[in-house]
């Protein structure tokens, strides 16, 4: 820790660093940033650096506006955008309240918390996401996104852009320590996917802000604008955030047991249940804006019932399959989430569903062989697949009822994202769409 | 069996031999071998710590020498000095007689010590380098022997120069007198095992010459008072050799140190002498083993935590390069003095302090000789505070030893001269203690022994005729020390603030402030003020303060507000200045001035109580005063004031009075957790019960004398509503009640207002006493309505007018004054209309939408809802009217129902299962939780409105203190919250029936 700590003061002094940018994660997992000069870094590892915890979305309420971040050494990376010398580096912070104690409001410090609870049973949890977006065209708020290649019949390195943004971004992210394991172009116009390589939780959770904030950066340099809404565009597919997981005892993958059915032990198979058990209720911190249930809901491959499947892309879960002697890889994956979900609070409560599962024994459900979108409806319910929520409206009622998400969030997050929610629903009832003028102006 | 043998066995017993027989054979045995004839062998067993052992030691050394071809040697101790000092260690030590029984050719050593000088004085680094072949003279000594033999050579000659030190240890007339150079021989020795270790460490490692090695003690070793068995806490730092790059200094460093303490506790053919623990080291166990000095510097200025300067205050080179380890002490030592300076350093230490307690399984605390209450650990923690504290003006205080430290403290008058010698006393009798344990089987203990037979060995090895004689001391000692860190620590604050004469201890201004605030006291000056205020002067009350205020300091430290705590004794001394018995009861009691202290200084309401009147200070020194009085008793007490008196206001008075004084009682006992939130609901209740019961007599007699009449031609009755009809009400609560008459007679309404008038004024008119509020809004037309009515009218009233609502409000009616007759007549009139048969049509809607109103209009303005206990989701309301509700609906059917006590509803509701299980656990635990919370807001008294959950963390700590629990403020909030989301998801269910998937 305090070795951390020197070598990232050395660091400074070596690099010429002129800002330090403190990082943290507000409650619907938008980034902050604090800017403090290097003469204050050593106070601010000392004793954190005060800051006025109202302005922030959910952090406190606001008569005890007074926050302290800590910054955590081991997070420290030089930004590579801020020019060659004299340039910056950012830290993620912990957020603590004037007495010390971890807010109990910090994303970051709840899933500390949830890795802890891991921990006492003798897991460590790994993810590793893939996280999809768009590129659009540089454009006017009001105006209609464009998807860069896509971009005209006179354009004639039509998807040059992507190509050479991947390569941008790829770099600038391994240059931050970031390790990328996968790119390619995804189904939709402009849109890509790169896969993070499997790290911890808490480091994944970490290196996915940073990725947006990168993927957001290096879209600025090339004049193309990058966005990671889950549904930017009518009838292209949505930006998910599929994220597969595994737990450790130690060096060993707990998922795996090469007897098992698939090579999946029962410690595996009882976290998917827990998962399958509580889909429903976490859906608003997976996918937790209105627009979310428009991938959710959109068909493409996206999953909207509550099912496993190996290799099945219309599965909730899905196992894929790892080559003989690769036991290590073991793993789940969770194919709802989306781009836009705070990673923090979201592999919380995966994690949470999780251990539930495992905590109380229960039975993983039978496996899932058909396309569950081809099904019937009457089909669907005589197999037991039940429907994620269909809106954010549905997802705010199923998780206001949920133990585990409140236990998992703590009672200030859960409070707080239930009201935020309902006001974002509210507000977005209250709209009248181009849809409606569209279908019903004329008309009616 | 012949006489001779009898007698024989008999002595042998007397001189403490547990089996006598075995005993004399074993002495035959050890006469045979030797070929000896003891003169009287019975006295010489009389001097062995543990005869049986030690006979058996004796005859197994003696078949050893005797193979050995030793057994001259043995034969010529006999009746000699070194004779007797070779029984002792046997009777002592049953490890180093195993020792001797290896090496039967070391017991020529015990004659040789008659002309070695004393052993203080002899150079054990010379001996133990010379074991291993090394020379002396040499800075950085290479020995001629390494790996596994050097070890084995090494440990013999420790253990041989173990073996005097503990002999002479144990053969001295004085063992407390010789502690210090036993401790300081120890220390030299395991700094010359560790010189040794070195020197066998660089005979195996080519490249040594590359580095400088010091190897720094720290601990007990560091200030040479060291025990036989402890581990010894070490740092390491190295230099490199001219023209050396420090990398590789420091990778050869790192060798060598390894090596030097796996020697000294590695496996071997001769056992290991202890541990070697480097942890103490910059960054613990994750830090790299060797740094240079500018390293440990760099560490030390900027992350070092308090506790670690604490440690380095014993820090001294012990073994290798003596110039790098004096370059070492040079840069550290000041930074031991300044630590005092740094933020936090009281609330680390302190918290330091209690995590050692905590560490003592329970079980153990009290036979722990060092980590126990009174232990050698509170000594060691005194002593160092202060050293730290006045250490960094006064330089005599840089000392490591605290035998020497604390013999400084005395002389610069830091400490008074009796606790200083008390002090040193204890020190000394407790590390006696712990020596001779560890010197048994040469193990690492701090424990008491518990069997007998283990008890009796060590009160014969220290010295004690008796294990009941040993004890005593032992109780003796630990309350000393305990009672020593009070005195030692605050007592010397006294004679400067107090402008007494020359004291012994003799603290300036400066140093007064400075413990003041570093026992927590955040306005020193003004603490510093009240000090002085008390305890200045010559008047008899002074000399007492100047007593009891070591004590009350500490104790008002430990309190959550100390500064306010200390200033409220200062006003109620003041106010109590002329009451004998005040300072008094505070000197002799055993409990009250600590009592007074934690009520001082967490209580608002309990300190404004003991000013209101001081008599109630007396109740802190006996239980049974601080019990709340059963109703009957108090009425009892009401009861004769009123028949005493003629005179209303003088009556009423002393009857607001006897409540004042029961709140008091009742507020004081919640605070020291005597008892909880609902016996203190309760008791509260009672006391509204008997006044308004009084002021009742008192009314009608009134009224009666007003109008000239012999006899009041109406029964009346005061019916308790709302949460006093509940008998849950809190320190401020209003009372809710109605007035109900009976009669015929055709002024009976009129004389009935009149009653009811004159009793809210009786109550309600300011006076010397304390008010009690009385509030009849709950009647039937509310405020609309005439003040009493008669019970026809009301039967009338609830009969064809009554809103659901006020069905409810008679859930919690309870006659609490007044006519028999009439209280029950009414109670039956009210059943019939509180437990219908069934609920009237839409009553059920009315009462939601009403509940659903209250919600939106009755919260305060710019507060968080959720935070407030009483009106807030899943606050006190909330919970009752779920339960009312089932009262409503079910208590015709089910009388359990029947009673206006929220929670015995709530069980009997559970019990008929009308409310599952686990919905009234989530609800009673919200609402006893909620009840409590406002208890202890009201206690704490800094807030008006003790229906809101205070945001301010610290505050919300101070509150679960009252409550007599554990949590941080912000588990509290977070506790607070879940119980109240849980039971507002139940009231959303049973109250509102909101979830469709409800029956």
């Amino acid at each position: 820790m305090d070795k951390q700590q020197e070598y990232v003061l050395r660091s400074v002094e070596e690099r010429d660093i002129r800002f330090i940018r403190l990082w943290f994660t507000d409650v619907l997992g938008i980034l902050k940033s604090v800017a403090i000069a290097p003469a204050e870094l050593e106070n601010a590892f000392a004793e954190g650096i005060g800051f006025d915890g109202s302005a922030v979305e959910g952090l406190t309420r606001v008569y005890e506006a007074d926050m302290i971040a800590k910054p955590d050494p081991a997070t420290f990376q030089i930004l590579p955008w801020r020019g060659e010398r004299q340039g910056a580096a950012r830290m993620f912070c912990d957020i603590f309240t004037p007495d010390g104690e971890p807010a109990l409001s910090d994303p970051r410090q709840v899933l500390k918390r949830t890795l802890d609870k891991a921990s006492a049973q003798g897991f460590s949890f790994y993810t590793h996401p893939e996280i999809e977006f768009y590129l659009f065209k540089q454009f006017e708020s009001g105006q209609q996104p464009v998807p860069v290649d896509r971009a005209g019949y006179f354009d004639n390195v039509p998807r040059g852009t992507a190509h050479n943004f991947r390569r941008e971004a790829i770099t600038m992210l391994e240059n931050m320590g970031i390790s990328v394991e996968f790119s390619h172009h995804e189904a939709g116009p402009g849109q890509n996917e790169i896969d993070l390589r499997y790290a911890d939780a808490l480091t994944t959770a970490d290196n996915v802000m940073t990725f947006r904030t990168v993927i957001k950066e290096v879209a600025l340099e090339q004049g193309v604008f990058a966005s990671f809404m889950p549904k930017p565009l009518f009838e292209a597919p949505g930006s998910g955030m599929h994220t597969h997981m595994s737990l450790f005892e130690g060096d060993r993958n707990a998922f795996h047991e090469p007897s098992g059915e698939m090579g999946l032990s029962l410690v595996a198979r009882q976290f998917m249940a827990g998962l399958l058990r509580h889909a429903p209720e976490i859906t608003a911190i997976t996918n937790q804006y209105v627009n979310s249930y428009k991938r959710l809901w959109g068909g493409a491959e996206a999953p909207s019932y509550v099912c496993w499947g190996s290799n099945n892309r219309s599965a909730l879960v899905r196992v894929p399959v790892h080559k003989p002697g690769k036991g290590q890889s073991a793993r789940v994956e969770y194919r709802a989430m989306d781009s836009a979900a705070n990673p923090y609070l979201a592999f919380s409560v995966l994690l949470a569903a999780g251990l539930k599962g495992i905590e109380e024994g229960l039975e993983l459900p039978e496996g899932a062989e058909d396309d569950v979108w081809e099904l019937s409806n009457a089909e669907r319910r005589a197999m037991g697949y039940e429907p994620l929520p269909t809106s954010l409206a549905e997802a705010i009622t199923e998780m206001e009822r949920s133990e585990l998400v409140a236990e998992t969030l703590g009672e200030r997050v859960f409070d707080f994202v239930l009201r935020n929610k309902r006001a974002e629903w509210e507000s977005y009832r209250a709209q009248v769409t181009p849809y409606e003028l569209d279908t019903y102006l004329s008309v009616l | 069996m012949s006489a001779r043998e009898v007698s024989f066995t008999t002595l042998l017993r007397r001189a403490g031999a547990a089996d006598p027989t075995r005993a004399a054979g074993l002495v035959e045995e050890i006469q045979e071998i030797v070929g000896i004839e003891f003169q009287d062998p019975a006295t010489l067993v009389s001097y062995l710590a543990d005869p049986d052992a030690g006979l058996l030691q004796l005859v197994r050394l003696a078949e050893a020498a005797r193979d050995a071809g030793h057994v001259d040697t043995l034969r010529g101790l006999a009746a000699t000095e070194a004779g007797a000092k070779l029984g002792v260690l046997l009777g002592g030590s049953l490890a180093l007689g195993d020792f001797l029984i290896r090496h039967p050719e070391l017991l020529g050593d015990f004659e040789a010590w008659a002309d070695a000088p004393p052993f203080p004085e002899i150079d054990v680094r010379a001996a133990l380098l010379e074991a291993v072949g090394a020379d002396p003279a040499d800075d950085a000594p290479v020995a001629a022997i390494g790996g596994a033999e050097g070890q084995r050579a090494m440990r013999v000659a420790y253990r041989r120069a173990l073996m005097r030190v503990a002999s002479e240890d144990l053969y001295s007339h004085a063992p407390p007198t010789l502690m210090p150079a036993v401790g300081a021989a120890l220390a030299d020795l395991a700094g010359a095992a560790l010189e040794a270790g070195l020197a066998i460490a660089r005979h195996d490692e080519p490249d040594h010459a590359a580095t400088r090695l010091a190897i720094i003690a720290m601990g007990k070793c560091g200030a040479r008072e060291l025990n036989y068995v402890s581990d010894v806490d070490v740092i390491y730092v190295a230099e490199p050799a001219e023209g050396v790059e420090d990398d590789r200094s420091l990778r050869v460093a790192t060798r060598l140190a390894v090596a030097a303490a796996k020697t000294c506790s590695g496996m071997g053919v001769e056992p290991a002498l202890w541990e070697v623990d480097p942890n103490l080291r910059p960054e613990g166990r994750d830090g790299p083993l060797v740094r240079n000095v500018s390293a440990h510097r760099a560490y030390y200025e900027r992350w070092a935590e308090t506790w670690e300067f604490q440690a380095l205050l014993k820090a001294r080179p012990v073994a290798g390069d003596p110039e790098v380890g004096e370059r070492y002490i040079e840069a550290m030592w000041p930074m031991v003095w300044s630590a005092v300076e740094r933020d936090g350093f009281v609330e680390s230490a302190q918290a330091m302090r209690r995590r050692v307690e905590q560490h003592v399984p329970a079980a153990e605390a009290d036979r722990q000789i060092k980590l126990g209450p009174g232990g050698l650990r509170d000594v060691e923690f005194t002593i160092q505070m202060l050293q730290l504290v006045h250490g960094r003006a006064d330089e005599s205080l840089r000392v490591r030893g605290t035998l020497d430290a604390l013999a400084r403290l005395r002389a610069g008058g830091y400490v008074g001269r009796p606790q200083a010698a008390t002090m040193d006393r204890s020190y000394r009798q407790l590390r006696v203690w712990e020596h001779r344990l560890q010197m048994r089987k040469l193990t690492r203990t701090h424990l008491m022994p518990e069997g007998d037979q283990e008890r009796r060995v060590l009160a014969r090895a220290s010295g004690f005729a008796t294990v009941h004689y040993m004890d005593e001391v032992w109780t003796d000692i630990r309350r000393d020390v305990r009672a020593m860190h009070l005195e030692m620590f605050y007592r010397p604050i006294l004679p400067v603030v107090a402008r007494l004469s020359a004291d012994e201890a003799r603290l300036d201004d400066a140093a007064a402030r400075a413990r003041l605030a570093a026992v927590g006291f955040v306005d020193p000056a003004g603490a510093y003020r009240h000090i002085q205020a008390l305890t200045e002067g010559v008047s008899r009350s002074a000399a007492i303060q100047r007593q009891l205020m070591p004590a009350m300091i500490g104790w008002f430290a430990q309190g959550a507000d100390p500064d306010a705590g200390l200033l409220a004794f200062r006003q109620l001394s003041e106010q109590l200045s002329s009451s004998q018995w005040y300072l008094k009861l505070l000197r002799d009691s055993a409990t009250a001035a600590e009592r007074l202290a934690r009520l001082l200084s967490t209580s608002g309401y309990v300190a404004r109580a003991l000013l209101a009147s001081g008599e109630a200070v007396t109740w802190l020194d006996r239980d049974e005063d601080l019990v709340p009085r059963a109703y009957d008793r108090l009425w009892g007490e009401a009861d004769a004031v009123l028949r005493r008196s003629n005179d209303p206001p003088q009556a009423i008075t002393a009857l607001r009075g006897l409540r004042r004084r029961e709140l008091s009682r009742v507020a004081a006992a919640d605070v020291l957790g005597m008892i909880n939130a609902s016996r203190a609901a309760l008791a509260v209740s009672h006391a509204a019960d008997m006044v308004i019961e009084g002021a009742l007599r008192i009314a009608q007699h009134q009224v009666r004398e007003a109008r000239g009449l012999d006899a009041l031609p109406i029964r009346f009755a005061v019916i308790a509503m709302g949460r006093y009809g509940g008998l849950e009400m809190g320190y401020q609560s209003d009372a809710d009640v109605q007035f109900v008459w009976d009669g015929d007679t055709k002024d009976g309404q009129a004389i009935a207002v009149q009653i009811a008038q004159e009793l809210r004024t009786l109550l309600q008119k300011v006076g010397p006493q304390p008010p009690l509020e009385i509030d009849a809004d709950l009647r039937p037309e509310g405020r609309n309505g005439p003040l009493a009515r008669s019970l026809a009218s009301c039967t009338e009233y609830y009969g064809r007018w009554a809103d659901p609502w006020e069905a409810q409000a008679l859930l919690r009616a309870r006659p609490c004054a007044g006519d028999t007759d009439l209280r029950e007549a009414f109670v039956r009139m009210i059943d019939g209309v509180r437990y219908p048969e069934r609920l009237p049509d839409g009553a059920l809607k009315q009462m939601r939408l009403l509940k659903a109103r209250m919600e939106a209009e009755r919260l305060p303005r710019g507060i968080d809802p959720r935070r407030h206990l009483k009106l807030g989701p899943g606050g006190l309301s909330d919970v009752e009217w779920v339960v009312q509700l089932t009262q409503l609906r079910h208590g015709h059917a089910h009388p359990e129902l029947r009673t206006t006590i929220t929670l015995e509803a709530l069980a009997a509701a559970a019990d008929l299962d009308l409310i599952s299980r686990p919905d009234a656990t989530q609800l009673r635990s919200a609402w006893v939780l909620a009840t409590d919370l406002r208890g202890a807001l009201a206690l704490r008294g800094n807030v008006r409105d003790t229906d809101v959950l205070p945001g301010d963390v610290r505050e919300l700590g101070v509150l679960a203190g009252i409550l007599g629990s554990s949590l941080t403020g912000s588990q509290l909030d977070e506790r607070y919250s879940r119980n109240a989301r849980r039971a507002r998801g139940v009231t959303e269910r049973l109250f509102f029936g909101w979830d469709e998937d409800a029956r």
